[in-house]
């Protein structure tokens, strides 16, 4: 069963067309990367399928149902909204305890949880003193409370440090790779999530852009280049002949299009060439991102 | 069940419910000196406050612990105020996506608190105000002079303004705006209802009026006896008024976008 189906979901807010005829599935035991800039319809697509917004067409289904209709939520999504979803005056045990009461969840589950997204030392403090990464985790931490199958989180890497993100990355592709869940991460910045994904769904001012697997979007809009550098005169002219397109970055370092690594190398190796760098340039998806997304993104 | 017990925890794990119950029980005290001091003085040439020793004091004494409906009316403002101020409505509705279910898990919760904090007064005005009674020479009755009808009235009375308040927060959702609004109605507008003897036939249709009657006890302060609906009519309005702010509670909710 399809873990997430979003079926032409249109919302407006007013005259503003939020969300406009979405659709895109994510399946069990891959990352999905919802990519936009900000203000694209992201949030509210995610929060149309988790019911807190309703929209005005189309659908939005987790296992097949409505979230709306699921029997036990908690046990079959985890979701983590805004960072900011916390009582100050309420410690980190309390907040994850208080849900698992609602959940009927044994309150164990809030201590392992918290231990699982490393906040074990912070249980006891008021929410209103931690910082933003620390939100995030405990915002993260109610998530795995049910041990769900389906994780669905909006801007999960806001506000955490860069060693909270390489921990976020390695998480997320624990719970798809290891776990078998399905993760769908929404994030404006690409570069966040690039090395998560195994999926990428881009939206831009509410329409779907382009979908596909991170492979066949940087293979498609791939725009394969070498960069070699070189002391010699005479590797230019041979490229060249060999059908290459090639620009002079700086003195003795090259970019050549429409030859692959093995072809430079060959070449160099055929014409006794030094060549003292050779570095395949995958075309970078934050380049095919701005393409895409328009002049917003910027 | 379970989603009561959660609306529950979440008020006692923030600290205001504890400020609460203290401010109330300090303004309690206050009535009671008061209600000592001038206990069998008379007052602007009419009868006034009873004596001590008057079985008419004990019924009036407990009902300074009325002055708590302001109280858990606070409290039900931010039971439903606060999901909103700091957005754990998302979290709540993500655990609850059935909207209603949350809402009367917190109404029922509502009236826990009201009666927790009315056991509370009561059970403090009562420890006080029999102290008073036997060092003032009186005997000490709890069934005369309808004080089990003070009681019961200050009970329910509680419950039910923190069912006012949960509504008037559902409505309004500025935490600010509805606690500015939940007292200023309280005090001032209800009081002059209350005070001026032209509006009172309005009055006592108000939350207030029928609170007032559902205790129905009488002070003669020389300005006139009050005019109140009859005792089972002000338990109806109170329980009407209770009702409709339920219905609005639960209807601002079941629509509204969480964004």
């Amino acid at each position: 069963m399809t873990a997430i189906e979003i079926r032409n979901l249109s919302k407006s807010f007013g005259p503003v067309r939020a969300v406009d005829d979405i659709s895109f599935t994510v399946e069990a035991g891959t990352v999905t990367g919802y990519l936009g800039p900000n203000g694209a319809g992201k949030t509210t697509t995610l929060r149309s399928l988790l019911g807190l917004v309703t929209a005005d067409s189309g659908t939005a289904l987790v296992n097949g149902t409505r979230y709306a209709d699921l029997a036990s939520p908690v046990s079959e999504v985890g979701a983590v909204l805004e960072a900011t979803n916390f009582h100050p005056g309420r410690t980190a045990l309390n907040h994850l305890r208080v849900l698992c009461t609602a959940a009927g969840l044994p309150a164990a589950r809030a201590g392992e949880c918290l231990e699982q997204v490393g906040l074990s030392e912070a249980a006891d403090k008021r929410v209103g003193g931690f910082s933003l990464g620390m939100r995030q985790r405990l915002a993260l931490a109610s998530a795995l409370l049910g041990e769900p199958r389906v994780y669905i989180l909006d801007e999960p890497a806001n506000g955490l440090d860069p060693a909270g993100i390489q921990w976020l990355r390695g998480f997320l592709r624990y719970l798809a790779h290891e776990q078998g869940a399905a993760v769908l991460v929404s994030s404006h910045v690409l570069s966040e999530v690039e090395q998560t994904v195994d999926n990428v769904v881009i939206i831009a001012k509410g329409r779907l852009v382009r979908q596909g697997t991170l492979a066949e979007l940087t293979a498609s809009d791939g725009d394969q280049s070498v960069r070699v550098r070189t002391a010699s005169e005479e590797l230019r002219p041979a490229l060249e002949k060999a059908g290459g397109t090639v620009e002079e970055l700086e003195t003795g370092l090259f970019r050549v299009h429409g030859l692959t690594n093995e072809d430079v190398a060959r070449l160099a190796l055929d014409q006794r060439i030094l060549v003292t760098e050779l570095t395949p340039e995958r075309s970078d998806l934050q380049k095919i991102f701005l393409e895409l997304t328009g002049d917003e993104s910027r | 069940m379970r989603l009561v017990k959660s609306e529950l925890q979440k008020l006692f794990t923030t600290r205001l419910w504890w400020i609460m119950l203290i401010v109330m029980l300090l303004l309690v005290v206050l009535q009671l000196v008061f209600l000592i001091a001038f206990a069998g003085q008379e007052q602007n040439g009419a009868p006034g406050i009873p004596a001590l020793d008057d079985p008419g004091w004990l019924p009036i004494a407990f009902s300074a612990a009325s002055t708590g409906n302001i109280f858990t009316m606070i409290l039900g403002v931010v039971m439903m105020t606060s999901e909103y101020r700091y957005q754990t409505i998302t979290g709540t509705l993500l655990v609850t996506p059935k909207r209603t279910l949350v809402i009367a898990a917190k109404l029922m919760s509502g009236v826990v608190v009201g009666l927790l904090f009315a056991v509370v007064a009561l059970v403090f005005v009562g420890i006080v105000a029999v102290i008073a009674v036997v060092a003032g020479g009186g005997t000490v009755s709890l069934t005369a002079h309808h004080l089990p009808q003070v009681a019961l009235g200050i009970l329910i009375g509680l419950a039910l303004y923190t069912l006012f308040g949960i509504g008037l927060g559902a409505l309004v959702r500025n935490q600010i705006a509805a606690l500015v609004g939940a007292i200023v109605w309280s005090y001032v507008i209800e009081s002059i209802f209350a005070a001026i003897p032209a509006l009172q036939p309005v009055g006592k249709w108000l939350p207030r009026g029928a609170y007032e009657a559902l205790m129905d006890v009488e002070v003669n302060t020389g300005l006139g006896a009050s005019n109140l609906l009859p005792v089972w009519g002000g338990a109806l309005v109170l329980i009407g008024y209770g009702l409709a702010f339920a219905l609005v509670a639960s209807l601002t909710t079941t629509r509204r976008d969480i964004t």
